[in-house]
């Protein structure tokens, strides 16, 4: 497993493409947290102009808010698509460059050389995950100070809803480009059903009582986001008289894990048939 | 003493569609042998390797790598080159070759000692991008040469490379054969089978027409043909001439192959001793191509 990870490590190191996409990813998110409340607060003040009551400013960097807030923003279709994106560009450029063949000549087992682009995945969900747990947590005592010893525990299913949205995410971008072998097909169609085919499919299918128990939901993309649907922000909840999500349910999680396993089977089964 | 068999191969099929790539291949080939594969473009030296290599699935028949069924553990010691040279284009030589040495569990001590023998070393840190044709087929050279492989196994592994280039792989192949690492090469080229192999199977549309030892197979015997008033007694005398292969007789004349070069006046000499006057001698020359083609065309 260590010698799997070193070579996939070996493999990323001096390769700027995914570095950069790697930034990207961070630089696109701190933006979109840091600066969502001053947009959404911007809002309300362009609403305030023409009511008599005033809204209230929203804060969302407040413990234990900024657990779920961070959490809803890091998976974003928006965001999420970055590390799948590095995920579809290394393991096509494998097919591209053919050093999956030569990697299976010089003596890696087909199992092996799946098991280390899985252990990717892993690795790099666990690491986002630990970046954003982190920063969530500056941001959250930076704001609102230490108030609770028990923010952690009231963080963590977020943080964990993340990381299963994240690897899950990555697995469907892995299959995609494994299946396609093709960096530019397999980005193309993976954005374009990330990003404009499922939310199509939202808007002409979605049921009276917006949300809840559609088809949609089942979707493998937005099963994924669904895993942290909404930010936990007070007056939203108001404001559309809706019972907003405050946890992490165990059945949505399961939801995405699913895909990602069968997905998982598929590539296992081909690989060992097919011709490198 | 009877030489260890390092690659058993059976009844080996695969097909692309309609295509039979490779039919019913058999072989073997023993420990310090250089074994050619020969054969026109197409003719399933590279589908025959792949499968080899666990990169095909066959579609019949098997194979054995030291005696054991196919696994990583014996690609682990095998040093392949197959088609064409596959590594990372952004990462350098060094870097490349860093990860062949851990995916084959071997140490990095000897990644100077290739990269000097396939002539990269000054190159070492330079991208694999940058590489001219000729450099990137030595440093998959070099790579196959990793960790000092038991088996060697290479496709075309002069292809595109200028004169001298094609020499010094030869060497190197030949010094690495000389070694005991036992080569299995294959190539369209019959020049180049014949200088670095001892060994050859030839290959036509996936069915083997010959395999054996080269001289044999590939004889260059330039034939000499000959004839006098007792056809069958004069077949009979030749048979008997030091280095014969073999003769066949068209319209009156016994065209005669050698394993070696012969001159005309030795067969008078020899013949004329027996009792036999010629009324007809004449030396035959064919180049290597038209014979190799011969060999391909020979058979139905
Ligand atoms: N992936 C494939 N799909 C379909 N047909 C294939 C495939 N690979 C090889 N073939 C066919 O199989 C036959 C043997 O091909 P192969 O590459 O083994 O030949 P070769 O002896 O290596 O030729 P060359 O000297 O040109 O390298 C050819 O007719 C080729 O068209
Ligand atoms: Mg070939």
């Amino acid at each position: 497993m260590i010698k799997l990870l070193k070579i996939e490590f070996k493999k990323i190191r001096t390769y700027k493409v995914f570095w950069i996409l790697f930034g990207l990813y961070f630089v696109f998110l701190a933006a979109g947290i840091l600066l969502a409340e001053f947009m959404i607060n911007h809002m309300v003040n362009n609403v305030n102009q023409r009511m008599p009551i005033p809204f209230p400013h929203v804060a969302i960097y407040y413990f234990p808010d900024v657990w779920q807030n961070v959490a809803f923003f890091a998976s974003m279709r928006y965001v999420l698509i970055f590390p799948a994106i590095i995920m579809i560009i290394l393991i096509t450029n494998e097919f591209t460059f053919k050093t999956i063949r030569q990697n299976v000549i010089n003596g890696m087992s087909k199992t092996e050389f799946l098991v280390s682009k899985l252990l990717m995945i892993l690795l790099m969900a666990v690491i986002m995950g630990i970046i954003l747990t982190a920063g969530s947590f500056f941001i959250g005592l930076f704001h609102s100070g230490f108030t609770d010893v028990n923010l952690f525990s009231k963080g963590l299913p977020f943080m964990g809803g993340f990381f299963i949205s994240l690897a899950c995410y990555m697995v469907y971008a892995f299959f995609c480009g494994f299946m396609l072998r093709n960096t530019g097909m397999a980005i193309a169609i993976f954005t374009l059903y990330s990003l404009i085919i499922e939310p199509v499919i939202y808007f002409l299918f979605r049921a009276p009582f917006m949300f809840k128990n559609t088809i949609y939901t089942y979707l493998p993309v937005n099963a994924v986001i669904r895993l942290t649907e909404y930010p936990a922000i007070p007056m939203l909840k108001k404001m559309m008289g809706l019972e907003l999500q405050n946890h992490v349910s165990i059945v949505a999680c399961l939801i995405p894990m699913a895909y990602a396993a069968i997905m998982i089977g598929i590539v296992f089964w081909v690989m060992n048939r097919k011709d490198l | 003493m009877q030489v260890e068999t390092i690659l058993h191969v059976e009844k080996l099929s695969k097909r692309f569609g309609k295509i039979r790539a490779v039919n019913q291949l058999s072989f073997e080939v023993g420990r310090g042998q250089v074994f050619g594969i020969l054969g026109p473009n197409g003719s399933g030296k590279t589908t025959t390797l792949s499968m080899l290599l666990d990169l095909i699935p066959p579609d019949d028949g098997t194979f054995s790598w030291f005696g054991q069924p196919p696994s990583k553990d014996s690609r682990k010691r095998i040093g392949s080159v197959i088609e064409s040279p596959n590594f990372f284009p952004y990462l350098d030589a060094v870097t490349n070759l860093k990860i062949v040495a851990d995916i084959k569990d071997k140490p990095y001590d000897d990644i100077d000692e290739v990269l000097q023998l396939s002539g990269l070393y000054e190159r070492r840190f330079s991208k694999f991008r940058t590489f001219s044709f000729g450099m990137r087929q030595r440093l998959a050279l070099a790579s196959a040469l990793l960790g000092k492989p038991e088996v060697m196994i290479l496709d075309e592994p002069t292809n595109g490379l200028d004169p001298q280039g094609i020499a010094q792989i030869r060497d190197l192949i030949s010094l690495v054969a000389s070694r005991g690492t036992t080569i299995l090469l294959a190539s369209h080229l019959l020049d180049e089978v014949q200088k670095i192999c001892s060994y050859v199977v030839v290959l036509r549309k996936g069915v083997m027409l010959f395999s054996g030892n080269v001289r044999e197979v590939l004889a260059v015997s330039d034939s000499i043909e000959m004839a006098s008033s007792d056809m069958p007694v004069l077949a009979a005398a030749i048979a008997e001439f030091p280095g014969f292969l073999a003769s066949t007789a068209i319209n009156g004349i016994l065209q005669v192959h050698f394993d070696r070069p012969v001159v005309t006046s030795e067969i008078n000499t020899f013949l004329y001793i027996k009792g036999i006057v010629l009324s007809h001698l004449s030396e035959k020359k064919r180049s290597l191509e038209q014979h190799f083609l011969e060999l391909l065309q020979d058979t139905p």
